[in-house]
């Protein structure tokens, strides 16, 4: 029974470092921001699941155990949630990612030129924007003094969409964006 | 023995991801590659405790774990508005 508890945590312990070792490679080898994001993410999930279980195996049922179920759980969540944030700030910094033309050659292509319905999603209020709706400020005291501290989501959102140019529909995934962060 | 090999592939990636945080060309690329450092420590400091028979080394684990995510984000928000205040100051002052 011992051996085979070894052997199972040998199998997971090599698998996990192989898949670790797989994603460090990788994020050395893809040719652009995006690409590499994948490679480490997705591989990462699951090297550090596999290293996790070859250490559950030999600890048996014990508060070790419970400690390393802890560890694995938070990077999980924490691993998914970093790899995304990462990637909606390297969007809207005017990062390009690489994607097939007609003729299947790699070109920096802007997504939102592809996907218009795209550019509403993603237009949450950038640095630049902020700076160019100073007109709009009059309602923000008002807003600010009615809500308190609390306010920033409800009035910053008016504040930054050009007027006319983005539907009242586009208000909701803004916000949402905006909590999200 | 076991615990060892898997120190040895966790410090070769360690080392590939730190080449890719050396030479990336955005600042991007250096934090997905100071991300994936930080997880190998954390791996590091489990297997290195397990191989000891120290499992001490489990409860910094699960600060490095929280520490990290915190570190992620707070620079992913710095890199988005430019600085790490409150939104309703970055109205009026964008940094």
């Amino acid at each position: 029974m011992g051996q085979v508890i070894d052997l199972l945590s040998w199998a997971a312990l090599l698998g996990g470092g192989f898949f670790y070792v797989v994603g460090a490679i990788g994020l050395n080898r893809m040719p652009d921001i995006f690409t590499r994001m994948h490679a480490v993410s997705v591989s990462e999930t699951l090297g550090v699941g596999l290293l996790t279980l070859g250490m559950l195996l030999q600890a048996g049922i014990t508060l070790v155990a419970v400690k390393l179920i802890i560890i694995v759980a938070v990077m999980w969540v924490t691993g998914a949630v970093a790899t995304h944030a990462l990637a909606r700030a390297a969007l809207h910094d005017g990062e390009k990612p690489l994607l097939a033309d007609a003729s299947g050659a790699l070109v920096a292509t802007d997504p939102v030129e592809l996907f218009p319905e795209l550019g509403v999603r993603l237009a949450t209020p950038l640095k630049s924007e902020i700076v160019e709706e100073e007109p709009a400020e009059e309602e923000a005291p008002e807003a600010l003094a009615e809500t308190g501290y609390g306010g920033e989501e409800e009035d910053a959102n008016p504040d930054a969409e050009p007027p006319g140019n983005a539907g009242p529909d586009s208000a909701g995934p803004d916000s949402a964006n905006r909590d999200g962060r | 023995m076991m615990f060892a090999a898997a120190i040895i592939a966790v410090l070769i990636a360690l080392t590939l991801a730190v080449a890719r945080a050396l030479a990336g060309p955005t600042a991007f690329d250096r934090l997905l590659a100071a991300n994936k450092i930080g997880v190998g420590a954390i791996m590091l400091l489990a297997l290195f405790g397990f191989m000891t028979e120290r499992p001490e080394f489990l409860d910094v684990g699960i600060t490095y774990a929280l520490l990290n995510m915190i570190g992620t984000l707070a620079v992913l928000k710095f890199f988005r508005y430019g600085a790490l205040g409150h939104a309703q100051d970055l109205d009026r002052d964008p940094g």
